[in-house]
Order: C-alpha cells, then sequence, then structure tokens
C-alpha cells in the first residue's frame, strides 16, 4: 500500500500542488489525468524525491515518513522499494541496453553480476528486446529505449513503478506497442500510478482514476464512474475537450 | 641569415636533453589538475554550500592573473621565506638545496586546476539531468550516481577542449625559464650562447614542442574515441 497525504509543493511563487492525498492499495494500477501544468507530474516527482515538497507524508509499506524532513537515508530507501518510468526514457547513456537493466540490481542491490545479468536478460526478453542487449541507447529507437526503461524498472520487483507520461514522446505508432506492455506489467500485479494523456489505456487498465486540476485532486473513482458519470464540472469539461478533440481528428 | 645544421642538430640534442624537465612541468601539473578540477567541478556543478561559492571566487580571481605574475610571485616568497618555513616545520634543508623546479610546477599547477575545473564543469554541465534522475530512481546514492554514470559521460565530451589545455600548458611550462628553470627552450640555447647560433636554438626549441604537442593530440583522439564509444556522432 502507498498512501500521500497533504502533499504541497511550490516553485518559487507557483503553487504547484496545493493539498494533494493519494491512496494506492497493493497490486493496484491508479492513472493520474489532467490537462498540463495540473501538477500530476509533480506529483509523481515528490515520490519518488526528485521533487522535494514542502510538505506532506507518505507511506510505503511498513516505512512511514514525512516528506519534507525525510533523510537521506529514508529517501534512499524509498527510492530501493519504488522505480520511475521516464517520459523521455532516460535511459544511461554510456551503458548498452542490458547494463541499464543490471545498474539498479548491481550497483543498488548488490547482486552478483552474473545472477543481475540473468535477470536482465529475462526482464529484456520479457518486453520483446531480445536481440538487443548490447546495443547503447543510442542505436536503438525510441519505442525500444521506453521498452529498455520499463525493463529497467520492472527487473527491480519494487513494491511501486511510477510511470511518467511514458508514451508522450513516442511516435503515435509506437504508443500502442507500449501502452500493450504497460498492460502486461499491471497484468503482473505490481501497483502502479501512471500519469498519461491516453484515456483508452485509462479505461482499459486503471482500477481508479484520479483527476487533478490546478494542483488539486478534483475527483476520483473507478473509470466507469470519472468517464460514465463525472461529477464535478471541471472533470466534465476536461472529458468532453479530449472526446471532442479526439473527434476532430477521426475524420 | 644562415642556417648551420650542425649547430641545430646540437641544439635539439640539448634541448631533448630538458625535456624531462619539461614532462615533470607538464604532467604533474595535468595529473593534479585532473583531479582537483574535476573535484572543483563537481563541488561547483552539485552546489555543495558555501564551498561552491569560494571556489568559484578563487577560480575566477585566479584565472585572472597572468602565469608569470603568479610564478614571479611564488618564487619571491620561495627565495624569502622558504628557509624561515623550513626552520618553523623542522625540515632540514634551506633554499640552497631545494631544487625551484617545484616553484614552476606548484605555479603551472595552480593554473591548472582552475583551467582544468572549467572546462570539465562545462563537460558535466552538458549532460542531462535526467541521467542524474534515472540513477537515483534506480536506487543508486548520488556518489554512485556520479562514479557510474556522470563521470564516464563527462568524459569524451571534456578532452577536445582537456587538449587543448594539455597543449597550452605545455607552451605555458616555458615560462619557468623567467625563474631560471633549464627545460626545453632554455636548453636548446645553452649551445648558442657558446656559437651565437639564436636562430637554430629558437628553431630546435620549436620543432621539439611540436613533435611533443603533435604526439600528445594523436593519443588524446584516440583516448575520445574509446571512452565515447556510446556516442553516435557521425562526424566521427
Amino acid at each position: 500500500m502507498i498512501e500521500i497525504k497533504n502533499v504541497k509543493k511550490s516553485f518559487s511563487k507557483l503553487e504547484v500542488l496545493k493539498d494533494v492525498s493519494v491512496r494506492v492499495e497493493d497490486g493496484q494500477v491508479v492513472v493520474i489525468l489532467g490537462s498540463s501544468g495540473s501538477g500530476k507530474t509533480t506529483l509523481l516527482r515528490c515520490i519518488n524525491f526528485l521533487e522535494n515538497a514542502d510538505s506532506g507524508e507518505m507511506t510505503l509499506g511498513d516505512i512511514h515518513l514525512n516528506l519534507k524532513k525525510a533523510t537521506k537515508r529514508e529517501i534512499l530507501q524509498i527510492r530501493r522499494k519504488t522505480a520511475f518510468v521516464f517520459q523521455n526514457y532516460n535511459l544511461f547513456a554510456n551503458k548498452t541496453a542490458i547494463e541499464n537493466v543490471m545498474e539498479g540490481l548491481v550497483t543498488a542491490r548488490k547482486l552478483p553480476k552474473e545472477q543481475a545479468r540473468e535477470k536482465a536478460r529475462e526482464a529484456l526478453d520479457w518486453v520483446g528486446l531480445s536481440d538487443k542487449y548490447d546495443q547503447y541507447p543510442s542505436q536503438l529507437s525510441g519505442g525500444q529505449q521506453q521498452r529498455v526503461g520499463i525493463a529497467r524498472a520492472f527487473v527491480l520487483h519494487p513494491e511501486v513503478i511510477l510511470f511518467d507520461e511514458p508514451t508522450s514522446a513516442l511516435d503515435p505508432e509506437l504508443v500502442g506497442e507500449t501502452l500493450e506492455l504497460i498492460k502486461r506489467v499491471a497484468q503482473k500485479g505490481i501497483t502502479m500510478i501512471v500519469v498519461t494523456h491516453e484515456m483508452s489505456f485509462a479505461q482499459d487498465v486503471a482500477d481508479k482514476v484520479v483527476f487533478m486540476d490546478e494542483g488539486l485532486v478534483v475527483e476520483e473513482g473507478t473509470p466507469k464512474q470519472i468517464f460514465s458519470e463525472p461529477k464535478e464540472e471541471r472533470t466534465r469539461q476536461f472529458l468532453s475537450r479530449i472526446i471532442s478533440l479526439d473527434a476532430n481528428y477521426s475524420i | 641569415m644562415d642556417f648551420n645544421l650542425e649547430n641545430f642538430k646540437e641544439s635539439l640534442l640539448s634541448g631533448i636533453e630538458y625535456l624531462p624537465n619539461t614532462l615533470k612541468l607538464v604532467f604533474v601539473p595535468l595529473l593534479i589538475g585532473l583531479f582537483l578540477g574535476t573535484v572543483v567541478a563537481l563541488v561547483r556543478v552539485y552546489r555543495v554550500p558555501i564551498i561552491d561559492k569560494l571556489l568559484a571566487v578563487f577560480v575566477t580571481v585566479y584565472q585572472g592573473v597572468p602565469i608569470v605574475v603568479a610564478l614571479m610571485i611564488y618564487n619571491l616568497i620561495f627565495m624569502l621565506k622558504f628557509n624561515d618555513i623550513a626552520k618553523a616545520l623542522h625540515i632540514p634543508k634551506t633554499v640552497t638545496n631545494v631544487d625551484n623546479i617545484w616553484v614552476g610546477i606548484f605555479a603551472l599547477t595552480l593554473t591548472a586546476v582552475c583551467s582544468i575545473s572549467e572546462v570539465i564543469r562545462g563537460a558535466l554541465l552538458s549532460i542531462d539531468k535526467g541521467q542524474d534522475e534515472a540513477g537515483y530512481s534506480v536506487g543508486l546514492t548520488k556518489v554512485q550516481t556520479i562514479r557510474r554514470i556522470i563521470l564516464p559521460q563527462m568524459v569524451p565530451v571534456a578532452i577536445p577542449m582537456l587538449i587543448n589545455n594539455v597543449v597550452g600548458l605545455i607552451k605555458a611550462s616555458s615560462v619557468v625559464m623567467a625563474i631560471g628553470i633549464i627545460e626545453i627552450v632554455a636548453g636548446s640555447i645553452i649551445p648558442s650562447s657558446r656559437t651565437y647560433s639564436f636562430f637554430e636554438g629558437y628553431v630546435a626549441a620549436a620543432v621539439i614542442y611540436w613533435v611533443f604537442t603533435i604526439i600528445i593530440e594523436y593519443l588524446a583522439d584516440v583516448l575520445r574515441k574509446h571512452t565515447g564509444r556510446f556516442r553516435r556522432n557521425l562526424y566521427d
């Protein structure tokens, strides 16, 4: 179970998160929706301490801590129980695909190299890159890089994987297969928090949808509740705009 | 003007004889500069509180002083104060039995630390913040991320600018003549003061520097290609 409570975060004068609380049960897939600037990425980054929240609390399994006052050790502890999939992949540029996947196992978890290599091979096979072990990120396409990114997160068997718009930087053609892969991760029963703009993915895969706007959680519920019977005006506006956008372009 | 090949050869050999001094004046500052320069750059890029500001001021101020001026100042301090300092530290040596090449090495080292730190800082800044974040996200500590992810990516970026620095250092090493240290230039014109063939002497020194520099540039390029295997660059 992962729970964050009353998270606040400002960048100089701009209040990005005003008071956000989210609870995710084990094995749940939570999709966070919202327009740009609503604070969803910042929320995700606060969970992994890539941003330091101004206040708030977090519970992850048996760890309970204050987001503002967390010590270096606590931060490391949290980071070793979570994994992050980035919008622009952020693969280690100086390491091959398999080394990227091994890095967390070998350096952070102190697994023997051979064992780590075996696990990394399995993970890369699982994401369909069995012929790309020794390629550097610069030799891989965007879709392949993101699959390595997912393998790198997945191989750690973290308590939760955080996805930050994992398909936003991809070619439209590659979005489908990457979402398909993320769905397979979800089917493995791993807890996930996904920030995305892919509505159909949210409808298909999410156990819970959280809609954020201007640094606040406006509404949350099952995909059915959010998409078919949204209670809040702001949610309705957002959804109708997205859906009409879809209609405009599908000539 | 006649060019006397015999005198030229004599100067060449005499210059080469003092090559070890130039090597000391180049490689001691280079190695210390690479190490401390990297430390200074990391402190500044990763913003270690207070120390980063102090180092920024030091680097800026120090780079504003010509090497030869700094060298003269250190040499005066060395000549006038060495005996007192040695006595205070209970070192049984006096200024007459210490080689003042160490003053030259000291001056060149400080210059090298400053300029190399700027090169490495530039290279570090060119690496995307996402690389650090990816390191943290798989559970690496800051030090592990720097050592395993950031520094290996910094090296191939820094090498072209570093070559420039090393070449500059090789040439700058000749300023130590000013305090009477004999290196390639001073060595090459030793025979000239007997034969009055200064032209041949300086040309000989130029040739030695030229060959030395070319070898360094070649080695650096091999190193750059080797450390940058992971990069895809159409111009390589």
